[in-house]
């Protein structure tokens, strides 16, 4: 097992830069998640760390060691892809075990590790099948038997759920979370879905554009927002975002939107009076309140069962709320909502980086 | 009704394809089970078939068969060596081409591919030339480079096309694995190019058997010459022995009647590989 440090690590290609200076320390048996858009270059920074890309720039250290020249086959780590890539022409056993037999490991060495990772797995009675032969979860699984059979110090893994429907896909995260409590080898995981990312990680690294954008814990990412742009990324459904400027008057803060709403504010440490801002309030954080509040027109009510999702107008901009009451909401009435004061967030309208604390 | 217009047209297509297949090849085995007496008899089938025609050439029993199992060893050998010698080249600048992407390599697949703009016989003398140059003139060598000249660059295209649709990751997840350009070319590329390998290594083979022409020219004495040549001596003197001529021309005929037969599963994917530029 092994820590990982990345370090102003910067990828081109010709005269475009995709990755922008990323520094990330992974200590060891950590389980990371990268995530992000596509495009935000999280599967470039994988690659250069599995060493299927060369790094433009910076220091890639896996363990002690710095690994920029040091080919994959060297770096000790095994890395699960999006499609598998399971070789058509070995059985499951062979797959497994392909790693050990390049290195010259004993047949008795190999037989026995392929065997107490198909334990692990569940996949004993598979051994002697061909990947065609497969399910899609099934195959997820040989593919990371692939990997673990080996002991690197660090699994890799290229959205290795995206292939798998959507029940396999939660069956499968919880599988690979339990796994890795049970092995505690370092992890990078990376995906564009932030709730693999929030159910997963013990921390998160949200790119964006070829820069990191915040680095946290799930629960730091969804409380304490850094920016704009992780704010909206984390939570679903996604955190209302109002523009408006803040307005403070002695002891009473407020942001006052252009269509004439006052959005109630807590105490406000950073920012002056004036200054354009976005207030943004996770939907589970808007209160239905008697009179009192923001008044919002119902568009839309969408009950899940656990929750009810209300999609409501506020003078032109898009509210949503999440119940976990039934309060029986209709399309076209009026209902007034409150905001919880210490869970509003307050974003730099110009930076889009984050005001209050 | 509709359905049975279209079948029709369909068959009305089909009749004369296969009469055009096949009455060259009936004209083959009429003659080449009439006895010499009858051989110009023009029945549409003979009064005393015989399989005797056979017999003399398996025995090699007339003057212009006198060679005839070397001929056949011949043949065997320059096809089967134009056919290994492909593939190897084919599968080995596919290898580098489509998987470990040499830069230039797409260029080389088109500019090999511009190579047919050429027909091979144009090529005869200079060819010939070249062989004198490496004192190969004579001997099996000569047809065999020659012949795995013209079949490499359609192989390396058809082999192109279909390396190209294998998954990129396979050659990462190999990398990772520890596998090193030689162990994937062997433990991963070629095991999944069989299906390709074969169809490419029949047309190889298949070309290399039936050459004529350049087999006539490289090679001049009856010993080292190929089957094909000598079918072509049977008519150098004033009295061709027709009906033996035929009988040899099904004999020689049956290796690849019966590699098509075998390899069919693989030679209609394989030859669809290269149908479409994807």
């Amino acid at each position: 097992m092994a820590s990982v440090n990345i370090e102003a690590v910067r990828k081109r290609y010709g005269a475009l830069e995709v990755i922008h200076g990323i520094d990330i320390d992974i200590p060891d048996g950590e389980f990371v998640v990268l995530v992000g858009p596509s495009g935000c270059g999280k599967s470039t920074l994988l690659r250069m760390i599995a060493g299927l890309e060369e790094i433009s720039e910076g220091v890639i250290r896996i363990g002690e060691r710095k690994v920029n020249d040091v080919p994959p086959k060297d770096r000790d780590i095994a890395m699960v892809f999006q499609n598998y890539a399971l070789y058509p022409h070995m059985t499951v056993r062979e797959n497994m075990g392909f790693s050990l037999k390049l290195r010259k490991a004993e047949r008795k060495v190999i037989e026995e590790r392929v065997k107490r990772a198909a334990e692990i797995l569940g996949l004993g009675p598979l051994l002697d099948r061909y990947p065609k032969q497969l399910s899609g979860g099934q195959r997820q699984r040989v593919a990371m038997g692939r990997a673990i059979v080996r002991s690197p110090h660090v699994f890799l893994f290229d959205e290795p759920l995206s292939n798998l429907d959507a029940k396999l896909r939660v069956q499968m995260r919880t599988e690979i979370k339990a796994l890795h409590q049970q092995l505690k080898t370092t992890s990078i995981y990376v995906t564009h879905d932030q709730i693999e990312a929030m159910t997963m990680a013990d921390r998160i690294v949200v790119m964006h554009d070829g820069i990191v954008e915040q680095i946290g814990s799930p629960i730091e990412l969804y409380d304490t927002p850094a920016n704009i742009f992780v704010a909206g990324f984390i939570g679903s459904p996604a955190i209302n975002l109002v523009s408006g400027v803040l307005r403070r008057n002695g002891n009473r803060n407020w942001v006052a939107t252009e269509a004439g709403i006052d959005l109630p504010l807590g105490e406000v440490k950073a920012g002056q009076d004036g200054q354009p801002v976005v207030y943004g309030i996770r939907p589970e954080h808007l209160v239905p309140a008697n009179g009192q509040g923001l008044p919002v027109k119902v568009e839309v009510v969408e009950p899940t069962g656990a929750s009810t999702f209300v999609y409501a107008d506020l003078s032109g901009a898009q509210i949503c709320g999440v119940f976990t009451e039934r309060h029986g909401f209709h399309p076209g009435s009026t209902i007034h909502l409150m905001p919880q004061m210490d869970r509003v967030h307050l974003f730099d309208s110009k930076t889009g980086q984050r005001l209050s604390a | 009704m509709n359905r049975i217009w279209k079948e029709g047209r369909l068959v009305l297509v089909a009749i004369p394809l296969l009469l055009w297949t096949l009455i060259p090849i009936y004209h083959l085995l009429v003659m080449a089970i009439t006895p010499k007496s009858e051989t110009f008899a023009g029945e549409l089938w003979p009064k005393q078939p015989t399989i005797e025609n056979f017999g003399i050439v398996i025995h090699q029993g007339h003057y212009y068969l006198e060679h005839f199992w070397i001929q056949f060893a011949n043949s065997a050998f320059v096809a089967v060596m134009v056919c290994l010698l492909t593939l190897a080249i084919a599968s080995a600048a596919t290898f580098a081409i489509s998987r470990l992407r040499v830069r230039g390599g797409v260029f080389v697949s088109n500019l090999a591919l511009a190579t047919y703009l050429v027909p091979p016989a144009f090529l005869a003398i200079p060819m010939y030339k070249v062989m004198a140059n490496y004192e190969l003139l004579n001997t099996q060598w000569a047809l065999i480079l020659t012949m795995v000249t013209f079949a490499s660059p359609y192989a390396i295209w058809v082999l192109k096309q279909y390396a190209d649709k294998l998954p990129y990751e396979l050659d990462e997840a190999a990398r990772i694995d520890g596998a090193g350009p030689m162990q994937i070319f062997r433990l991963v590329y070629l095991p999944l190019m069989v299906p390709c390998l074969v169809a490419v290594g029949t047309y190889a083979l298949l070309l290399a058997w039936n050459e004529y022409l350049y087999a006539f020219l490289m090679l001049s004495s009856e010993t080292e010459t190929t089957l094909a040549v000598a079918l072509g001596q049977f008519l150098s003197g004033d009295e061709a022995p027709w009906n033996l001529l035929m009988a040899t021309g099904m004999v020689y005929a049956l290796p690849p009647a019966v590699i098509y037969y075998v390899f069919r599963r693989y030679m209609v994917s394989g030859l669809t590989a290269g149908a479409v530029k994807s």
